[in-house]
């Protein structure tokens, strides 16, 4: 009697949520155009100190003064949950973003995205990096309005004071390897307890690397042999001491922000988000003060090394999609705002509070024209001049493959497991769990 | 005497008192029970609908039968979690109930100063989850930590990687667990302690027992209620365990603290596989009340 | 007579509690053992709310370093001043303060009444009714967590401190502790009030509360603390920044690339410090419990 009982509430409560999930939302009119003001609701997190959204809410208003953006505040760290928590209850704003690329997939195949591919036909296919993550079956889904690509950050105090030149843009991962163990050897001679490097505990941190970089390497196919390399260097450098090993940094909470900012590492893989964080904090004191640059990211061999060449790297993009429940007069307004946030006008406001646009092109003067920006050449070349592949390829695999990969990731730079069982254990659990 | 024949009077009330006393009960019960109904009961009856079904929280969900079911008695991961879900609380339980009961026979007299040491233990309880996996974490840090410190002071010359290691991360979290719970049980055993009347005690005591017999014929049994509850919330809560994992060890290193409630939350929040994880769900439901049942059963065997 | 007044002196003798008499052999050595080990004790059990107050007076980059710092290089007392201005520190008090004592009242009472009726009523499917209470605690709340919202939402609660007291009111722990606590008081009682004519309800109000005082005790604070550290059920269903509790509200300093620990610390130990001062405040209630007397003559 019980058993019946559930499944008929079960059923009850099913079908309230699919019919949730199916329901269209509340505009009758086709008109497609809004005449009058239109007001459009975006969601963002830690409104009051993450400048983007009210950038690009009260550039756009300026562009069209006739549409009003007005932002809903969700957490940082629990932007997706939240997010899914409202799609579900229907409750979600006009536009949202996309803050994962990982999460991407789950948004588009769930059907709570409109098909924007008319706003990506507007945009420059070349300039605006990490459109093309955003295709799904020929038809586009969202617009990136920013994508960090991770860089070299290097202190160039340090290096002077240890006497190792600095990186010039031709390096390989050898050539980084070889750097940060003589910086460790020098600044300890002259008594700094700085370290060579600093690796930051995510995974991506090393797989995004060895995802982007390594021939013909995919996390769809089960097969990580490409990983094995990457680590192996991780591992060298950890037992070397030129950088923190991964149990000592996750056990003692530190941040990549301190590490680098009070120069307990003279270099630091990072995304280009860092940039805006670091000025900021040399600006109130939580950071040093001290001369610093970027330089591309280290490269898998020599083939892509040199200012003449473009360097690869990984960054996923951030970007906006459009909730179908939106009233349908809103729509034009919606994609506009899009339009906006993507293109040029977007960037060279986002640039020039230090966030890195999706189209670098057009704004590097103004992004280094920001104070305290490194001004050398390579710094600029570095920040505008990548092959940026995304470390979370958009499939319904990823994100199940990533967390398998994650595993590894603690489990190899912990030397609880050795890489290659590590790499065969990953590759079983994919076979079984990501069919 | 008196009581067998209350309770023989009690027998002989006819079908219109039993209907009476049937309505009372139920017009107790209903205040609580029906928002318990409304708020809980019925989402808790969508998970068990959602487990035979391949919902991803946007689409629609379609029945699947036992296919999650199948999946998970092949789900390496699955296992992993569930073992490390028992190793966790087959040490935390007993290890929790023996110091919690300890603290609170300790605790339980008018010493001088006996409110600052009460509130001290139940300090864990209400710190920060994230302030205590930080600086249990930097304590069993396993080059710079102060334990590992003591450890080589005193001649041992591997010490463990704790969480950093593998094998060491489920003892770590366990021990951190025990402690941070110890004060609320300890609080909850302090009251079923203040419910034993001083009488018996000084029955006994003029009886000639001593203070290991007092302790086993006369708090045992009168605080047996109250065991029950602190042994039911203690194995449903570790065999739950969440948060502490979740802030302290993420599952790691590898998938050595990988525990059922996290396999759940990743499983449904990270990879949108709500229907496989409401499976899961209700398999360490079922594995609580299974449990639960079980003791249960012990304590109203014991009751008579 | 003299055995009678022999035997009357001999009384206070044999009823003395000879407790005194097996203590003295402890002597004074091993009292300050005993204190030593408590004090040791005691330290390991504060010293995360140790790290917590030190950190909070740190400046934010030195709360995570290699080795830890157990001492602030310098004292940064501002940083308790900026969490109220920074931070909307006074509305989330005001919420989370709001929050945690509706839903204490009302698990305490609803709980309790329910809690009679299963411990001292007997009705068809009540032992059954009892363990489906008891079942849901065992299911872990993220799992039913959507079906929860989308419930909740389709009746319109979400984003009000209603969701928060409706979920948090009717749980099946008060029901579970009253329950067991009830079980102690002797049948005696009850009957004995029957037989004098008192109705059910007045045996729950004159009976079984008074003398539950520490079980409920134990209950208020409980439900207290958690309802004050709730972090997920507010994370869901409070998005405006206007219904954010405490806990919602430290988390706003983590921003997307950085975070404020020193501030957020700052805020831990402010939010702590009711708690514990409701804690040794209700100890009395745990100290001097009701003395069952009048049971066996």
């Amino acid at each position: 009697m019980k058993r019946s009982a559930l499944a008929l509430l079960g059923t009850a409560v099913v079908a309230s949520l699919t019919l949730a999930g199916c329901s269209s939302g509340g505009g009758s009119s086709d008109d497609a155009t809004a005449d009058g003001p239109v007001t459009l609701t975006l969601a963002g997190w830690s409104l009051s100190t993450t400048p983007e959204f009210k950038t690009l809410a009260d550039g756009f208003h300026k562009v069209d003064p006739n549409v009003t953006v007005e932002l809903k505040e969700y957490d940082a760290t629990n932007y997706d949950t939240q997010m899914t928590a409202d799609l579900s209850a229907g409750k979600a704003p006009d536009i949202y973003v996309q803050k994962n690329l990982k999460n991407f997939y789950t948004y588009q195949s769930g059907n709570q995205l409109l098909d924007v591919s008319d706003v990506a036909a507007k945009l420059d296919k070349d300039a605006t990096g990490g459109l093309s993550d955003y295709e799904v079956d020929g038809k586009t889904y969202a617009v990136p309005y920013r994508q960090d690509s991770w860089v070299l950050f290097y202190n160039k105090d340090l290096f002077k004071k240890a006497g190792v030149a600095v990186p010039d843009g031709s390096w390989t991962w050898d050539d980084y390897d070889a750097a940060a163990k003589k910086l460790t050897t020098n600044l300890a001679a002259k008594d700094s307890k700085a370290l060579g490097t600093y690796q930051h505990t995510w995974q991506s941190t090393v797989q995004g690397f060895a995802l982007a970089q390594s021939p013909d390497a995919s996390i769809l196919d089960n097969d990580f042999a490409y990983l094995k390399p990457y680590y192996e260097r991780s591992l060298d450098l950890q037992k070397a001491g030129a950088q923190v090993s991964l149990g000592d940094a996750t056990s003692n909470s530190l941040t990549y922000q301190a590490e680098f900012g009070k120069q307990q590492a003279a270099m630091m893989p990072m995304g280009t988000w860092y940039i805006a964080t670091l000025l900021s904090q040399q600006g109130t004191g939580d950071a040093d003060t001290f001369d610093w640059g970027i330089a591309p990211a280290p490269q898998y061999d020599a083939s892509t090394t040199g200012t003449d060449q473009t360097p690869v790297t990984f960054g996923d993009p951030t970007g906006l999609g459009i909730n179908p429940k939106i009233d349908k007069k809103k729509i034009a307004a919606a994609k506009e705002f899009l339009a906006y946030a993507a293109g040029v006008d977007g960037a060279k406001s986002l640039a020039s509070i230090g966030i890195t646009p999706a189209n670098t092109s057009a704004v590097a003067d103004t992004f280094f024209q920001l104070k305290g920006m490194p001004t050398d050449d390579l710094s600029k070349f570095a920040f505008s001049t990548h092959d940026t592949k995304p470390e979370n390829p958009v499939s319904s695999k990823t994100a199940t493959v990533q967390n398998i990969l994650n595993d590894l990731h603690t489990a190899v730079l912990s030397n609880s497991t050795s890489i290659d069982k590590a790499i065969s254990d990953a590759e079983s659990r994919a076979k079984n769990e990501a069919p | 005497m008196a009581t067998t024949t209350l309770t023989a009077a009690r027998r002989r009330p006819g079908s219109r008192l039993r209907l009476r006393n049937s309505l009372i009960g139920y017009s107790f019960i209903l205040p609580n029970f029906l928002g318990f109904a409304i708020l809980t009961l019925i989402p808790v009856g969508a998970l068990f609908y959602l487990a035979f079904t391949d919902w991803n929280v946007f689409g629609t969900a379609s029945w699947t039968g036992l296919a999650n079911f199948r999946r998970l008695i092949h789900d390496a991961s699955f296992w992993t979690a569930f073992r490390n879900t028992l190793y966790y609380s087959v040490l935390h339980i007993p290890l929790t109930l023996g110091v919690s009961l300890c603290l609170a026979l300790l605790l339980n007299r008018k010493l001088r100063g006996v409110t600052f040491f009460r509130t001290a233990a139940f300090f864990p309880y209400i710190t920060s989850i994230v302030a205590i996996a930080v600086v249990w974490n930097a304590l069993f840090s396993p080059k710079y930590g102060p334990i590992n410190e003591i450890l080589r002071f005193v001649g041992v010359d591997n010490p463990p990687g704790w969480t950093s290691s593998a094998t060491w991360s489920m003892p770590a979290v366990i021990i951190v667990g025990v402690w941070r719970e110890m004060g609320y049980y300890m609080l909850l055993l302090l009251a079923g302690l203040q419910t034993i009347p001083q009488q018996l005690y000084e029955a006994a005591r003029m009886d000639g027992a001593n203070a290991w017999q007092r302790f086993r014929n006369v708090t045992i049994p009168s605080l047996r209620p109250t065991l029950f509850f602190v042994t039911v919330m203690l194995t449903i809560g570790s065999l739950k365990v969440f948060d502490l994992i979740l802030v302290m060890t993420n599952g790691g290193p590898g998938q050595s603290t990988l525990v059922l409630s996290q396999y759940i939350y990743k499983k449904g929040f990270e990879e949108n596989q709500f229907g496989y994880a409401s499976m899961v769900a209700v398999v360490l439901f079922l594995l609580c009340v299974l449990i639960t049942v079980v003791q249960f059963v012990v304590n109203k065997r014991r009751e008579r | 007579m003299a055995t009678l007044t022999e035997a009357r002196a001999l009384e206070p003798a044999l009823t003395a509690p000879p407790r005194r008499r097996s203590r003295r052999p402890l002597g004074r050595t091993g009292k300050v053992v005993g204190y030593a080990v408590v004090l040791v004790a005691a330290a390991a059990l504060l010293l995360p709310f140790y790290w917590m107050v030190m950190s909070s007076l740190k400046n934010n980059s030195d709360v995570f370093t290699i080795p830890i710092q157990w001492f602030p290089k310098t004292f940064v007392w501002s940083n308790y001043v900026d969490i109220w201005s920074k931070g909307d520190m006074l509305t989330w008090l005001k919420n989370t303060l709001v929050l945690s004592v509706s839903v204490t009242f009302l698990q305490v009472l609803t709980g309790s009444f329910a809690a009679y009726g299963f411990a001292r009523m007997r009705f068809p499917g009540r032992d059954a009714l009892f363990l489906g209470y008891i079942a849901t605690i065992a299911v872990p709340w993220q799992s039913y967590m959507i079906p929860q919202f989308i419930l909740m939402s389709k009746i319109h609660l979400t984003n009000t401190l209603w969701s928060i007291i409706a979920l948090q009111a009717f749980g099946a722990f008060g029901v579970f502790l009253m329950k067991q606590f009830f079980e102690t008081v002797p049948e005696e009682l009850s009957e004995a009030a029957r037989i004098d004519g008192l109705s059910e309800y007045g045996i729950y109000r004159r009976i079984m509360l008074p003398l539950s005082v520490p079980a409920i005790a134990s209950l208020t604070l409980l439900t207290f603390v958690n309802t004050w550290n709730d972090y997920l059920g507010p994370l869901i269903y409070l998005r405006s920044p206007d219904l954010w509790t405490i806990q919602l509200g430290l988390k706003s300093f983590i921003s997307q690339y950085n975070a404020d620990y020193a501030w957020i610390m700052a805020g831990s130990v402010v939010s702590v410090l009711p708690i514990a001062i409701l804690f040794m405040l209700g100890q009395r209630y745990f100290v001097e419990g009701i003395a069952t007397t009048g049971l066996k003559g």
